[in-house]
C-alpha cells in the first residue's frame, strides 16, 4: 500500500518536474488551468448575461478603451456607440458622455458554482453603454461573455467524454489483457464491432429519437456519452497489449502469490503501470472532443442556439459577410485553436516527462 | 400551389421568375437612411446581336423535363426552353399572350377558345400546332401516371378541363364551371407531341429528358436551346435562330448568342464568383448587400432592389387535436393567445439584424408583392409586450413570479421547431424566444433537420410550434392548399373532413367563390376579406418578407427591375452593349 502511494506521488512529481523543463508544455499547462478557472468563474468574469440581446447593437465592433481625454490621463473609459447605418452596421461614438469602466459592478444575476446567486461582475459600465471587449454577435450579445460560458460547455463536455472513454478503455483493456484466452478474444472482437459503427450516422439517428424537451446541452451530453461508448475500443487495444507484458512481471506474480483478487491486481498493480501512457493519450484526445463538438454543432447535432459553445459560435462566422465585415466573430475559432495547441503541447511535455524511454 | 421552402428545396415551379409580380415603385428600404435611385435605361442605345450572359445555380438540374420538375434548379433552365399559352406581363401583372395569339370566352365563362400563333416552330423545325396543346394537356398534365403538381391547379371540383382541337391553330377549353385562375394556369409549358407521344405510349415519359439526354433531343419553342451540360460544372444554352418573337424593327430575337449557367456549391461561392467577374448576374441575400455594395463601381455592376418578394416566414401553433395535450390545445386554439404572441414578434429587430435591413414587415397572408390582391387595411400586430400581456390576461392567463400560468395552473411552455439549415429562421426563433421569455412563457427552441420537421408536420403531428416559410405567387388561388381546411398544407390542422371552426368555413367559402368569380374587382374583394380573417384569427403569425436584390453587370441592356421577374422581364430582349 505504501509503495503504491509513493509511486503515485512520484508520478505527479515526475510529471511536474519534467514539464518544468519543457517550456511549451509548462506554458500550456498554465494556460489550460487559467482557462478552466475562467470558465468556472464565467459569471463573475463576464460583464453580461450570455443570452442578453442588445437589439440595437448587432455586430457591434470591439469597443475602444480610452485612457487619455482632453485633460490628460484618465481612468479607463469608453463611449456609448449608436447605430448610424443598419445595413452596413456602422456605429458612431457619442463623445458627449464618458462611461468609466467600473470594477465589481452590479449587473445580471448569475449562480456562482451553479448554486449561489450573485450579481457582482468583475467589470462593467453604466447603461446604456456596453463594454463589448470582443464585440457583439448578430443579436447584440457580448462575445466575451458567450466565450466564457461557451468554454464551460465545450471544455467540461470534452473532459466528461475523455474520462468516460478512458475508464471504459482501461477496464476493458485491463481485463482482456490480464485474463487472456476467450475473455480476451471476446472483448477484443466486441471492441472491433464497436469500432466499425459509423459514428456520424448513429448520431444522426439518435438526434432524431431524443425527446425534444431536453435542452441541446443535455442532448449533447448524451451524444458525448454515446461517443465515449463507441470510442473506448482503440485505447482498450493498446492497454491490453501493455497489460499482456506487465502481468508477467514479478510484482504481479508476488501480488498473486499473497492471494490478491483478480480485480484488485488489475486495478492496484497492473493499470497504474500503464498510467504514464494513459495520461499522455488522455491529454492528446481532449482536442478530438473539442473539435468534434464544433463539427457536430456545425452539422446541427451539437449544441444549438441560443446556448453558447465555441463550436456553434464559430458556425455563425460561415458567411462572407461576417468574415469581411465582422471578423471578431472568429474569436471562438482562435480559442479552439489555442486550446487544442495547448493540450497537444501539454501531452507532448507529459510524454517527455513520463515516458521511460525519454528518461536517459 | 405554395411550396415548403428550405435551403434544399427552394420551392417549386411557381417561384420561377415569370410568375413574380411587378411593383411599380417602392421605397428602397425600410429603416435605411440612404435612399437609392432606381437606375433608368438610357433610351438611345440600340440593341446588338451576340455575346453571352453568365448566371449561376446552387444545384444541378435534375432533368430537363418541365412537366415533372419540382425544383428551381431544373425550372430555371427549362424556362428558357419551353413556353406556355399565356404569361404574366411583369410590368402590369395582367396575363398576356405567348404561344396563344388571342382568346375569347363564352358569356357563361365556361368555354374558352384560344387562337395559336402560326409562326412558331419547334427546335427541330416542325410546326407548332393545336395538336401539341391538346397532347400536352390530355396526355401529360391529366395523365394519372405522370407525377405533376400542375394537375392540382388544373382540377376544378375534382373535374378536369376538357381540351379539344378546333382546327390546326385553334384550341377550346371547356370547364365544368367558370374558373378565374385559368389564364394563369395556362402558363404551363407546352410540349412537342411528335417527340413525346411515343414515350407516353411506352410509359417511359417519367424518365424522359433526364440529364443525360443528348442536348439536341430536347425540343421546345423557347428563345434558347441546350447546347451542352457538364454535370456539376455548367449548362450552356444557345440562341434559337427560329424564335418567333421579333423586336420593334422586325429583327429576330433573342439578341444574345448564349446563356451559361455555372453550377456553384453554395451562396457564398456564388457571391465570390460574381465579385471575381465570372458571372454577370446574381440575386443577393440581404446579409450580403453590405459586402457587395462597396464594390459596385469597381466591379462595373448595378444593384437593383425590386421590393418585397413572395417569400414568407412565419410562426404557427399546432391546432390538431390528435397529438398534443388537451390543455396545450386550449392555449393554441385561443385566438387571444395567438394574438399576444403576434404582438411579441419584434419585426424591426428581425429586419435590422437578421435580414440586414433589407426586408419588409408582413402582417397579411399575402405579401405586398401581390400588389393587386394585397390588402393593406387589415389588423396589424406591432411589437408591444404590454399589449401582449393584457391580451394574455384577457385570455385567462396569469403571471406569477415571472412565469405565466393558464387558468388551470399549467405553466405555459412549448417546444418551437425550425429547420437548422436555415440560419435566418434560427435567428428569428432566437429573437422570438427571448421576447416570450419576458412574458413568462418558456420556449424550448429546437432547430432540427428539415426532413425531420416535415415528417412531424405532415405525418406524426407531434409538434407544438414551428417557424417555417412558404413562397407564393401572383394568383391567390394557389394558396388553396394552405388555406382551405381540406388542404394538404393546411398545416395547423390539415386535411379536415369538415371545417372545424366558423372562420375556417368562411375561408373555404371565399376560396371557392374566388375561383369561380371572373370579375377582377369582385375577386379582389373576396381575397381582401380572406386576408382580414387571416389577420384577425392568426392561424399563422407572419414575420417579415425579404427584399429582392439583384446585381447585374452594366454592359448588358434590356435590364429592367420588376418585382415579378427580377431584373429581366424578357430574357430574349437582353443584349450586350457595344
Amino acid at each position: 500500500m505504501r509503495i503504491e502511494l509513493n509511486r503515485k506521488e512520484s508520478l505527479l512529481r515526475q510529471a511536474i518536474s519534467g514539464l518544468r523543463h519543457h517550456r511549451w508544455g509548462w506554458i500550456a499547462l498554465w494556460f489550460i488551468l487559467f482557462l478552466l478557472l475562467a470558465t468556472i468563474f464565467a459569471g463573475f468574469l463576464s460583464p453580461y448575461d450570455p443570452y442578453e440581446q442588445n437589439r440595437t447593437k448587432s455586430y457591434h465592433p470591439p469597443v475602444r478603451i480610452h485612457l487619455i481625454d482632453e485633460d490628460g490621463l484618465h481612468w479607463p473609459f469608453i463611449y456609448n456607440y449608436y447605430l448610424v447605418d443598419p445595413i452596413f452596421k456602422r456605429y458612431e461614438p457619442d463623445r458627449t458622455k464618458k462611461y468609466n469602466i467600473g470594477l465589481f459592478v452590479k449587473d445580471s444575476t448569475y449562480h456562482l458554482f451553479g448554486l449561489i446567486p450573485c450579481n457582482i461582475h468583475l467589470f462593467g459600465v453604466d447603461s446604456p453603454a456596453r463594454v463589448f471587449l470582443l464585440g457583439s454577435d448578430l443579436h447584440g450579445r457580448d462575445i466575451l461573455s458567450r466565450l466564457l460560458y461557451g468554454g464551460r460547455v465545450s471544455l467540461s463536455i470534452s473532459l466528461v467524454g475523455v474520462f468516460l472513454s478512458f475508464i471504459l478503455g482501461l477496464i476493458m483493456g485491463g481485463i482482456a489483457g490480464y485474463f487472456g484466452g476467450w475473455v480476451d478474444n471476446f472483448l477484443m472482437r466486441f471492441g472491433e464491432i464497436i469500432m466499425s459503427i459509423p459514428g456520424i450516422y448513429l448520431l444522426l439517428g439518435l438526434r432524431a429519437i431524443f425527446p425534444t424537451s431536453l435542452s441541446s446541452v443535455e442532448i449533447y451530453l448524451l451524444i458525448v456519452v454515446v461517443l465515449s461508448f463507441i470510442g473506448w475500443a482503440g485505447l482498450a487495444r493498446v492497454i491490453r497489449g501493455m497489460v499482456l507484458s506487465i502481468k508477467e512481471r514479478e510484482f504481479v506474480q508476488a501480488a498473486r502469490a499473497i492471494g490478491s483478487g483478480h480485480m484488485r491486481i488489475i486495478i492496484r498493480h497492473v493499470l497504474p503501470n500503464t498510467l504514464s501512457y494513459t495520461i499522455i493519450a488522455l491529454t492528446l484526445s481532449v482536442p478530438g472532443f473539442i473539435i468534434s463538438e464544433s463539427a457536430l454543432s456545425f452539422l446541427s447535432l451539437g449544441i444549438q442556439e441560443p446556448y453558447p459553445s465555441w463550436g456553434n459560435m464559430l458556425t455563425a462566422a460561415q458567411s462572407v459577410r461576417v468574415l469581411t465585415t465582422a471578423p471578431w466573430i472568429l474569436i471562438p475559432g482562435l480559442f479552439i485553436s489555442i486550446t487544442i495547441i495547448c493540450f497537444n503541447f501539454l501531452g507532448d511535455g507529459l510524454r517527455d516527462a513520463l515516458d521511460p524511454r525519454f528518461k536517459e | 400551389m405554395l411550396n415548403l421552402t428550405s435551403i434544399f428545396i427552394i420551392s417549386g415551379r411557381l417561384e420561377t421568375i415569370k410568375y413574380f409580380i411587378f411593383i411599380i415603385s417602392l421605397i428602397f428600404l425600410l429603416g435605411c437612411p440612404k435612399k437609392e435611385k432606381i437606375p433608368v435605361l438610357k433610351g438611345s442605345e440600340t440593341p446588338t446581336y451576340g455575346g453571352s450572359f453568365v448566371l449561376d445555380s446552387i444545384s444541378d438540374p435534375k432533368s430537363f423535363n418541365p412537366v415533372i420538375a419540382k425544383e428551381t434548379s431544373t425550372t430555371m433552365i427549362t424556362d428558357f426552353l419551353f413556353e406556355g399559352l399565356t404569361q404574366i406581363n411583369p410590368f402590369t401583372t395582367d396575363m398576356e399572350p405567348r404561344l396563344a395569339r388571342s382568346w375569347e370566352y363564352s358569356p357563361d365563362g365556361k368555354i374558352w377558345t384560344f387562337h395559336l400563333r402560326e409562326n412558331v416552330k419547334w427546335f427541330d423545325g416542325r410546326q407548332f400546332t393545336a395538336d401539341d396543346v391538346v397532347f400536352t394537356y390530355n396526355d401529360l398534365y391529366y395523365n394519372p401516371d405522370i407525377p405533376t403538381s400542375a394537375r392540382d391547379i388544373l382540377t376544378i371540383d375534382g373535374k378536369r378541363i376538357k381540351v379539344e382541337k378546333v382546327d390546326t391553330y385553334t384550341v377550346r377549353f371547356i370547364m365544368p364551371k367558370p374558373f378565374a385562375p385559368l389564364l394563369f394556369a395556362l402558363g404551363m409549358e407546352i410540349m412537342p407531341k411528335h417527340i413525346l407521344e411515343p414515350m407516353v405510349k411506352a410509359k417511359t415519359f417519367n424518365s424522359a429528358w433526364g440529364v443525360n439526354t443528348p442536348p439536341d433531343k430536347i425540343t421546345g419553342t423557347g428563345p434558347f436551346m441546350i447546347s451542352e451540360y457538364i454535370p456539376s460544372q455548367r449548362v450552356v444554352l444557345k440562341r434559337n435562330p427560329n424564335y418567333w418573337r421579333t423586336d420593334k424593327t422586325g429583327n429576330g430575337l433573342p439578341y444574345l448568342d448564349s446563356i451559361v449557367i455555372l453550377i456553384v456549391p453554395d451562396q457564398n461561392s456564388s457571391l465570390l464568383k460574381f465579385q471575381a467577374g465570372e458571372t454577370d448576374m446574381i440575386s443577393i441575400r440581404g446579409e450580403d448587400y453590405a459586402v457587395i455594395k462597396p464594390t459596385e463601381a469597381k466591379g462595373n455592376f448595378t444593384i437593383y432592389n425590386t421590393g418585397p418578394t413572395f417569400s414568407t416566414t412565419f410562426l404557427f401553433f399546432n391546432q390538431n387535436p390528435k397529438a398534443i395535450p388537451q390543455y396545450k390545445l386550449r392555449w393554441f386554439t385561443n385566438k387571444k393567445f395567438r394574438q399576444a404572441i403576434a404582438h411579441s414578434v419584434d419585426k424591426e429587430t428581425i429586419i435590422n439584424n437578421v435580414m440586414a435591413g433589407l426586408a419588409f414587415p408582413q402582417d397579411s397572408a399575402l405579401t405586398p408583392a401581390s400588389k393587386f390582391f394585397y390588402n393593406p387595411d387589415i389588423r396589424k400586430y406591432e411589437y408591444n409586450l404590454d399589449k401582449a400581456k393584457s391580451l394574455l390576461q384577457e385570455a385567462g392567463f396569469k403571471n406569477k413570479g415571472g412565469r405565466l400560468y393558464d387558468s388551470e395552473g399549467h405553466h405555459v411552455e412549448f417546444t418551437l421547431f425550425t429547420n437548422s439549415e436555415n440560419n435566418q429562421r434560427v435567428n428569428i426563433g432566437n429573437i422570438i424566444k427571448s421576447d416570450l421569455d419576458k412574458l413568462g412563457i418558456k420556449v424550448n427552441f429546437v432547430p432540427i433537420q428539415f426532413n425531420t420537421m416535415v415528417t412531424k408536420l405532415d405525418a406524426t403531428f407531434d409538434w407544438e410550434a414551428i417557424i417555417i416559410g412558404l413562397t407564393g405567387g401572383v394568383e391567390p388561388h394557389n394558396g388553396r392548399n394552405v388555406w382551405h381546411s381540406s388542404g394538404q398544407l393546411h398545416m395547423w390542422n390539415p386535411r379536415q373532413a369538415k371545417p372545424v371552426t366558423t372562420w375556417e368555413a368562411e375561408i373555404d367559402r371565399l376560396f371557392e367563390d374566388g375561383a369561380t368569380e371572373l370579375d377582377k374587382e369582385k375577386r379582389k374583394k373576396i381575397y381582401h376579406r380572406w386576408q382580414e380573417i387571416a389577420a384577425e384569427e392568426l392561424p399563422v403569425i407572419y414575420t417579415v418578407t425579404p427584399a429582392a436584390l439583384y446585381a447585374v453587370r452594366n454592359k448588358f441592356g434590356g435590364i429592367k427591375p420588376t418585382s415579378l421577374a427580377g431584373v429581366i422581364p424578357y430574357i430574349e430582349e437582353v443584349y450586350l452593349k457595344k
